[in-house]
């Protein structure tokens, strides 16, 4: 087990005279080394405030967050984030972008400028090492963050709806891209979507939530091995996972969340 | 590789940009408009519209530019302004640079200064002249005093509300690395503020050139503000326009060189 949230929840402080607001209601998870996890809702379900919880970049009202044996209470290092955006800084080319992290961890040995290269061509930007962000495609630029993501070497991913600005043909493309550089590396991922088939495609587990509350409504397993490809889609089960996602939320009694994540 | 195989849209599109075509029209365009200011200069004296006294022709004012350039008298001024301009720029901006990042990395310091900062901004600054002249002399030093009073503050304040502004996700992506504050300093935010400061700088050199001449205009034995106070009051308005140009020419060279350096540093900036 390399992350467990121990009753992690989040309440925001009101102004006096109002109630406070409940983000995030006790939430308990457990995740496998080398497993793949996805947490699916509508917005306002908290899935965003649960990752920078466990990203430490927020502090949770109640409960603890155990990485690698450890409690978080600040960023890890060993952990890497991916945002919606490619936050990628734009007076860097490629390269240096990817470059950033090792610059701020100040390491120096010169495997890292070699990381650095085959994190780039991982990702399929070999010929653009020196392009700068505003000549790529928004795709294009995802790819950039994922490779500075992967060149440091996290044993976690936080991925918060990294796809989720792109058109739905770069968006499948980046997921199958995600699948064949993640799989064999052994990183765990913990990664927050509204898309409930990328969910399903992606994960051996489907955290499914539920908002206002936020809240844990239910988990479904996903049986598929670690190899698939597109062609798992049109199967039988894969539909009637997504069927089972959705009947959750439905159950909830919120169609309108439903409906927004198709 | 095989891994580009494997993927299903090839999205390598290359945007292009600098796309030049239709620059010339504008150039062309500019200059049929300086053609047409400098012939109404020209014509409207010769025709009597107007008194040659108020306003001298294009080209008896290009003459007495030519014969004031040369007066032996004239590096000396020109010299004296100069130094006024740079120094009060150069001053100014590291004033308002140091003053802006503060401002920018210390909330805290932000909102107790910023009245006063507002305060000192809405003093017109002319009324100060007299002040430091009283307090640094007549020589070059109140001058440039009084182009730093005047240029510090653009860079303050673009250097503030660009620290300030830089993308929140910019500096949460630097403390998920956890970065200390200077790395994310000098990493993100200076780097992400810098085309609004650059702004800010340009600004500043302008405003630095008022500061210095606005000073000679008050009190000065020197300078091409002094230059030009003194013809202007022996009516030579001829010398005046010449002085005017002379002026509107350092500041451009000036704004242009800065311009360069903007476009040479800040090449990335995404509009």
């Amino acid at each position: 087990m390399i992350l467990s949230l121990e009753g992690i929840a989040k309440t925001y402080r009101a102004r006096a005279g109002q109630g406070d607001v409940e983000a995030l209601r006790p939430v308990n998870l457990g995740i496998e080394t080398s497993g793949f996890v996805s947490m699916v809702g509508p917005s306002g379900c908290g899935k965003s405030t649960m990752l920078k919880i466990v990203a430490g970049l927020l502090t949770p009202s109640a409960g603890r967050v155990m990485f690698q044996g450890a409690e978080v209470v600040e960023p890890s290092r060993d952990m890497g984030f991916m945002f919606q955006a490619p936050v990628l800084l734009p007076w860097r080319t490629v390269e240096r972008n990817v470059m950033l992290p090792a610059e701020v961890f100040q390491l120096k040995d010169p495997e890292v400028s070699e990381r650095v290269r085959e994190a780039i061509g991982l990702v399929g930007l070999g010929e653009f090492s020196q392009a700068m962000p505003k000549q790529l495609s928004g795709g294009m630029q995802q790819r950039v963050a994922l490779a500075r993501v992967l060149a440091y070497r996290p044993k976690l991913l936080l991925m918060d709806e990294p796809f989720g600005a792109l058109d739905e043909f770069t968006r499948e493309a980046m997921n199958l891209e995600l699948l064949r550089l993640i799989r064999p590396s052994g990183i765990t991922v913990l990664f927050v979507t509204h898309n409930i088939s990328e969910a399903v495609f992606l994960s051996d587990q489907v955290v499914v939530m539920s908002p206002r509350p936020g809240r844990v409504a239910g988990v479904v397993t996903v049986p598929f091995g670690p190899d698939r490809d597109i062609e798992l889609m049109r199967e039988q089960r894969f539909t009637e996972l997504v069927f089972e996602v959705r009947e959750i939320l439905g159950a909830e009694g919120d169609a309108a969340a439903a409906d927004h994540a198709i | 590789m095989s891994s580009r195989d494997t993927r299903l849209v090839d999205e390598e599109l290359i945007i292009p940009r600098d796309v030049e075509t239709g620059q010339w029209k504008y150039r062309v365009g500019a200059l049929a408009l300086a053609v047409l200011f400098f012939g109404l200069w020209e014509l409207l004296p010769r025709l009597g519209l107007v008194s040659e006294i108020i306003l001298p022709r294009f080209s008896d004012t290009m003459t007495a530019l030519y014969t004031l350039v040369i007066q032996p008298f004239f590096p000396k001024h020109l010299k004296v302004t100069l130094y006024e301009i740079f120094m009060g720029f150069t001053i100014g901006t590291f004033i308002g640079l140091t003053m802006g990042i503060m401002l920018g990395v210390w909330e805290g310091l932000r909102k107790l200064t910023y009245p006063f900062v507002v305060a000192f901004q809405a003093i017109p600054k002319i009324v100060l002249a007299p002040l430091f002249i009283a307090w640094f002399g007549y020589g070059t030093s109140s001058k440039v005093v009084m182009a730093v009073a005047i240029g510090f503050f653009p860079v303050l304040i673009n250097t503030m509300v660009g620290i300030e502004n830089v993308p929140a996700d910019m500096k949460e992506l630097m403390r998920s690395l956890r970065a200390t504050r200077w790395q994310s300093f000098r990493k993100a935010e200076l780097p992400a503020a810098s085309p609004l400061i650059f702004a800010g700088v340009k600004t500043a050199l302008t405003f630095s050139l008022i500061g210095a001449i606005v000073g000679e205009f008050v009190a000065a034995s020197e300078g091409l503000g002094y230059l030009l106070d003194t013809y202007n009051f022996a009516l030579r308005i001829d010398r005046v326009f010449s002085l005017i140009i002379i002026l509107s020419a350092i500041g451009a060279i000036f704004y242009f060189a800065l311009e360069w350096l903007d476009r040479k540093l800040i090449s990335w900036r995404e509009d």
